[in-house]
This record gives structure tokens, C-alpha cells and sequence, in this order.
């Protein structure tokens, strides 16, 4: 509908090329700009709610029906909240820390394929330059931390680099996988080698249906495992709980962002939720089967491609289910030790990444009668692989605690 | 238009300010620093140069800058490495004081 | 074209120029990544896309943070470097960075065809980039792989140094 408009818009203004190009791209940014801040004030909602539900409370319930214009009322609160800089911070990297965190975040938006025809910046390269863009994100929290001038920021921030840059190497080699054996770098043809060709384009509609859904890496052993791998890592990588340590508050009083208020620390936020999207939208193109889902032909129409839930119902749809999966965790698990953070990240994530690496390059070259064993012997050695790790990271956990007083 | 004299006088420019970097700078850092500069204006001549030749599809340019590109990550790693070594035996990254081999 | 050359050319110059000549070092090294982050505007001019994810990802990502621990491992935290006065030698240094660049660029002015050539319409495809990588440049690729091995190695070795203190050096 909205691709529609936007070529609609484009033809005419076909007589004025440079009118065009601005239009265009302002048709491209807008709708993601105001459909993510929307996004964003939803989720904060929800994880409120869900995480009230998980400990038992209520929740926001006095603005609106079940409390869903509290945003609103949070937005109003953060922008009319006194701007506090500490007198000797560094003024001007302070105020571009947080801003550099959105702008990093919503750039990675512009790689994401929500539809068919709804990338914002279709180039074949898109799986690197998101990444790219993904590691600016460090660079921003670690200014942060270095521009407020207090020491609970800095730990904070060289937290951030450490955990981030730790992190980076699993998420980046889980999604080799899928790039090696789709053989392309560009989102739009990831999710497009995710449809079972021959079952999407059938007579059946049974097939059809399944063709939707069979193709997802996620159910191939190398995509499982790279699946879980890049789930844990785009944790770490968006400093979401269990690894929130970057900004721990019990620990370091909220770390780098200590000595931020008001409207600042609302774009922090904002940034954040907005780089966690981008993380789950990259998790979805690459494992999730992006805009592919179980779909019907409607009922009144004759053409065989046409589909009744459009593509970027299924995309926002998966979103919210691995958001509400976020919530879930935050809820549920104790925040990480650094030391086991870093020892999860170099000993388990990352040897586990790189036999996934080899099993999928295996796999790729296994002939397709054989490709059934093949993938079952491959999810036992990947299984197997796992255990060893985590039985050889356990031998040197410290001795359990000796309590001298507290018996 | 843009032409190749452009990227090329720029280049020149951008290598000149990494140099004045290596040059009069006196701590350690700032001297790789200046060097990196260096090494990415020569690496913006040869993606000018391949642009604007003839045999594109060899693609000489951007490959000689991918290679030096991990050359000079590499050039970084050990350089920073060995700046703290030093730090850690002389207490301070400045140049300068690194003598000990003059008798 | 144009404005976004002159636009990313005069980012690259001033980062470039605040990256060797401010004080702060940790100011030195944000001027160095507004420096790389412009030259990877440039090379998405010359249409060399994926040299310029790569320089993104390489230089910004990993160099610049590689900075910024060796700063906090080497430098208070602030990054102030008055105690060594900043620079040295300024005027022969000035005097022969002009040098160099008179030097380097009058055969530019000299040579005429360089005006006339003009830009080939071929993009940096990076399938092509990867055959290319793999058929005449294999060797290289192999050694370029066992450099970085080796320097990360070495680098490790390095700055763990025989004391009990040192941890091992970020990479990246």
C-alpha cells in the first residue's frame, strides 16, 4: 500500500528529478522514524506491563485503558524534565553521545527488509554495512561514559566497549553462516532464499502454507544453533538484561548514563530500544524467514501470488514475539558477573560460532539424498559440541562459597 | 564535476596533515594516529585511480585497499600493543624520551 | 556529486586536522573517526560500497576503540597531553610537510590527462570482488589471514609483557 503511494508519488514527480530523489527518500525515512518511535513507546508499555505481571505487581494502570497512554505521559514528563550537565564534563561530546546512539540505531533500520519492496536502502552489501553502522553504537556509549566525567560512567562505558566488542565476534559469525550458504550479502535475497520454492508456487494451498514457513533457517542445524548464538550475542550487543552490566544500577549507579536527564537520557533510551529492533529485525531476515509466513490466497482475488496477511504484519508480528521473549528474560534471569561475561562470550559463544561455521560449510556441500542424515548427525555433533563447552568452561568455575558467618 | 585531479589533490593534502602528525607530534599515539592518515589517503588514491582507469573489472584498486586496510589493522594492533609495553617500562608514550639506545 | 564531494572532503581535512593537532587525546582519536567516516563517504562516491562498509567496520569499529584502551591504559583518564608540551620541531615539520606535498602533487598539475579522464560507469560489485579474491589473489588473502594471526599474537605478547598486571590487548 505504502510502496504503492510511494511510486504513485515518484511518477509524478517523474518531471523533476532532484524533487523526486528528495521525496523519495523523505518516503522512505518518515514512515520509519514514526512507526519505530511507535514501536518504542509500545514496548515500553509492554515490558512495564509484562514485567509488573512477572513480579507480581500491577503496572501501569492510570493513564488510559490498562494504562497504554503512559508513554505519552512519559514522553511529556522526559521533555519537560530540567537538562542537567555537570559543570565539568565535556559539553559538547556530552550532547552528541546520546544522539549519535539514535542516529547509529535508526541507520541500521534502513538495511531491514519489513515487506517485499520496503527496504529503505536496497544495496547488495547490506549485512556488512549494518554491522558497521551496529559498532557505532559502541563507540557512542563508550563517549558517554568518557564525556560525563564521573567515574561510574566511565566503568560504564568501558564496560560497554568491552562486553560490546567481546559480543560482536559470536553475532558477526552466526551471521556468516547464513551468508555463506545463501551465497549473498543483501537482506532482500536472504529472506527471499527462505521460501521453499517449489511448495510456495504450487496448486496445493496446504503447500503453499508450508512453503512459507519450511524454509526458515531456523530450522536447518546450523541455523538453530546460529539462531541461539545470535539471540544471546544481540543481547549483549544491545546491553539487555541478563548483560545490562554497562548499566547496572546496583552496581555502578546506572553507569553511562549517570549524569544524563531529561530529554537526553530519553533519546538514550530511545536509542537503545531502536538498536535493539534493528538487532531482532536482523535476527528475523537472517533466521526467521523476514516477511515470510503462513498465508492464505484471499478469497476474492484470482491472482496465485496474491497473499491475505500482507509481509510486514508477519515482520512486526515476529518482532513483538521476540520483544515480549526480551521481557521475559529481563524478568526473569540474575544479571552476569564480568568475568563470566567475558569468559561466555571468548570460551562457549565464540568456538561454538566458529564449529557452526564448519558444520554449515559441511552441510553445504552434502549431496541433497544424503541431506536428511546429514542434518540430524549435524544437530547431535552441534549438540554434543555444546555440552563439551560448557562442561569444559565449568571446571574452572571457582569453589562454591564458604560462608564463615552468615550460617 | 568532480574529476580525478579532485581526489587526487585531496589525497595529497590528507597525507601532508598525517605527516605534519608523525612529525612534530610528540606523543606516541598521536604519531599512529598520523600514520593511519597517511595510509588512508594513499588508500583514497587508489580507489580514485581505479575509478577513473580504464581496466575497471580487475578491480586492482579496491582490492590493494582491502589488503591494506587489514595490513594496517594489523600495523595497529601491534603498534598500540607495543606503545603500552613501552608506557609500562618508561612511565610515559612520548617519543622523545625513548633514548636509551643513543649511549 | 559535487556538493557531497566538496561536503565529505572538507569533514575528512577538518577531522583530519583536528585528529594531529589537538591536546586532548581522546578528542585526537574522535577527530580521527570523523576522518575515516568521511572517507567512507568518499569511497561510497566512487562507488566502492563495500570498501566503505569495510572501512566503517574495520577502522571506526575496531581501530578507533583500540585507541581509545591504549589512551586509558597509557594516558589519565581525561586524555590531557600537556606534560609533554604537545609537539616539537613544529616549523621543520610544517616546512617539510609543505615540501612533501609540493613534491608529490606537481606531477599531478603537470600531467594533463588526468583532466580528461573521465569516470567509468562499472560499480564494485561484491560478488566480483569475492571471485577476484578468490582466483588471482588467493596467496595473498592466505597471507594476509596468517599476518593478522601473527599480529594479533604478537600483539598479545606484546602488551601482556612479563609482569603479573598486564591482560591481554583488545583485538579485534
Amino acid at each position: 500500500m505504502l510502496v504503492q503511494f510511494a511510486n504513485w508519488v515518484q511518477g509524478e514527480l517523474a518531471c523533476s528529478p532532484a524533487l523526486a530523489k528528495i521525496v523519495g527518500i523523505l518516503l522512505a525515512a518518515v514512515p520509519l522514524a514514526t512507526v519505530f518511535a511507535l514501536c518504542f513507546a509500545f514496548t515500553t508499555w509492554l515490558e512495564r506491563k509484562g514485567l509488573a505481571r512477572i513480579q507480581n505487581r500491577i503496572g501501569p494502570n492510570r493513564v488510559g485503558p490498562f494504562g497504554l497512554f503512559q508513554p505519552i505521559a512519559d514522553g511529556i514528563k522526559m521533555i519537560t524534565k530540567e537538562d542537567i550537565v555537570p559543570r565539568s564534563s565535556d559539553h559538547f561530546f556530552h550532547l552528541i553521545a546520546p544522539l549519535l546512539v539514535l542516529v547509529s540505531s535508526m541507520a541500521c533500520l534502513a538495511f531491514i527488509p519489513f515487506g517485499l519492496g520496503m527496504t529503505m536502502s536496497p544495496i547488495d552489501t547490506a549485512v556488512v554495512f549494518f554491522f558497521a553502522i551496529l559498532g557505532m553504537n559502541t563507540l557512542a556509549v563508550f563517549l558517554a561514559g568518557w564525556a560525563s566525567r564521573n567515574k561510574y560512567s566511565l566503568l560504564g562505558g568501558m564496560r560497554a566497549v568491552a562486553q560490546m566488542v567481546s559480543y560482536e565476534i559470536p553475532l558477526v559469525l552466526s551471521a556468516v553462516t547464513v551468508v555463506m550458504m545463501v551465497g549473498s550479502l543483501d537482506t532482500r535475497e536472504i529472506v527471499g532464499a527462505q521460501v521453499v520454492e517449489g511448495w510456495a508456487t504450487s496448486e496445493n494451498s496446504g503447500l503453499r502454507f508450508l512453503g512459507q514457513i519450511a524454509g526458515w533457517h531456523v530450522f536447518t542445524p546450523w541455523g538453530f544453533a546460529g539462531f541461539i548464538i545470535f539471540f544471546i550475542a544481540a543481547l549483549a550487543e544491545t546491553n539487555r538484561s541478563p548483560f545490562d552490566l554497562p548499566e547496572a544500577e546496583s552496581e555502578i549507579i546506572a553507569g553511562y548514563v549517570t549524569e544524563y536527564s531529561g530529554f537526553k537520557f530519553a533519546l538514550f533510551f530511545l536509542g537503545e530500544y531502536i538498536g535493539a529492533f534493528a538487532v531482532l529485525g536482523l535476527a528475523i531476515t537472517l533466521f526467521l524467514g523476514g516477511w515470510n509466513g503462513p498465508n492464505f490466497q484471499p478469497w476474492w482475488s484470482s491472482d496465485p501470488h496474491a497473499l491475505l496477511i500482507p509481509g510486514f504484519v508477519w515482520f512486526f508480528f515476529k518482532m513483538f514475539v521476540l520483544m515480549a521473549v526480551l521481557i521475559w528474560i529481563r524478568g526473569t534471569l540474575p544479571r552476569l558477573r564480568v568475568d563470566q561475561l567475558m569468559s561466555f562470550a571468548w570460551k562457549f559463544l565464540l568456538p561454538l560460532a566458529l564449529v557452526n561455521v564448519f558444520v554449515a560449510g559441511f552441510l553445504f556441500h552434502v549431496a541433497k539424498e544424503d541431506r536428511v542424515w546429514a542434518s540430524v548427525a549435524a544437530f547431535v555433533f552441534l549438540y554434543l559440541v555444546a555440552k563439551g563447552l560448557s562442561r569444559m568452561n565449568q571446571s574452572d568455575a571457582p569453589a562454591p562459597r564458604k560462608y564463615h558467618f552468615a550460617e | 564535476m568532480i574529476g580525478l585531479e579532485h581526489f587526487t589533490i585531496l589525497a595529497a593534502l590528507l597525507f601532508c596533515i598525517g605527516l605534519v602528525g608523525v612529525l612534530t607530534r610528540r606523543n606516541a599515539i598521536i604519531v599512529l594516529i598520523g600514520i593511519e592518515i597517511m595510509l588512508n589517503a594513499a588508500n583514497l588514491n587508489f580507489i580514485a585511480f581505479w575509478r577513473y582507469g580504464e581496466n575497471t573489472e580487475a578491480l586492482s584498486g579496491p582490492l590493494f585497499a582491502l589488503f591494506a586496510i587489514a595490513v594496517a589493522a594489523a600495523e595497529v594492533a601491534v603498534g598500540l600493543a607495543l606503545v603500552i609495553a613501552v608506557y609500562r617500562h618508561y612511565r610515559s608514550v612520548d617519543v622523545d624520551k625513548l633514548k636509551s639506545l643513543k649511549g | 556529486m559535487t556538493i557531497a564531494f566538496y561536503v565529505f572532503a572538507s569533514v575528512a581535512l577538518l577531522g583530519a586536522i583536528l585528529a594531529v593537532q589537538v591536546t586532548n587525546l581522546v578528542r585526537a582519536v574522535f577527530g580521527l573517526l570523523l576522518f575515516f567516516g568521511a572517507l567512507a563517504g568518499l569511497f561510497l562516491l566512487l562507488m566502492a560500497e563495500f570498501l566503505a562498509a569495510v572501512q566503517i567496520l574495520v577502522y571506526v569499529g575496531a581501530v578507533g576503540i583500540l585507541m581509545l584502551f591504549a589512551i586509558m591504559l597509557t594516558q589519565r583518564v581525561t586524555g590531557d597531553d600537556r606534560r609533554g608540551g604537545g609537539s616539537r620541531g613544529g616549523f621543520w615539520g610544517f616546512l617539510l610537510a609543505i615540501a612533501t606535498f609540493c613534491f608529490v602533487l606537481l606531477p599531478v598539475l603537470r600531467d594533463a590527462h588526468l583532466h580528461e579522464q573521465s569516470a567509468t560507469g562499472a560499480s564494485l560489485t561484491t560478488k566480483l570482488l569475492g571471485e577476484r579474491l578468490m582466483d588471482p589473489y588467493a596467496l595473498t588473502l592466505e597471507v594476509t589471514a596468517l599476518l593478522l594471526t601473527a599480529a594479533l599474537l604478537g600483539a598479545i605478547v606484546v602488551a601482556k609483557g612479563t609482569s603479573e598486571d598486564g591482560e591481554g590487548e583488545e583485538n579485534e
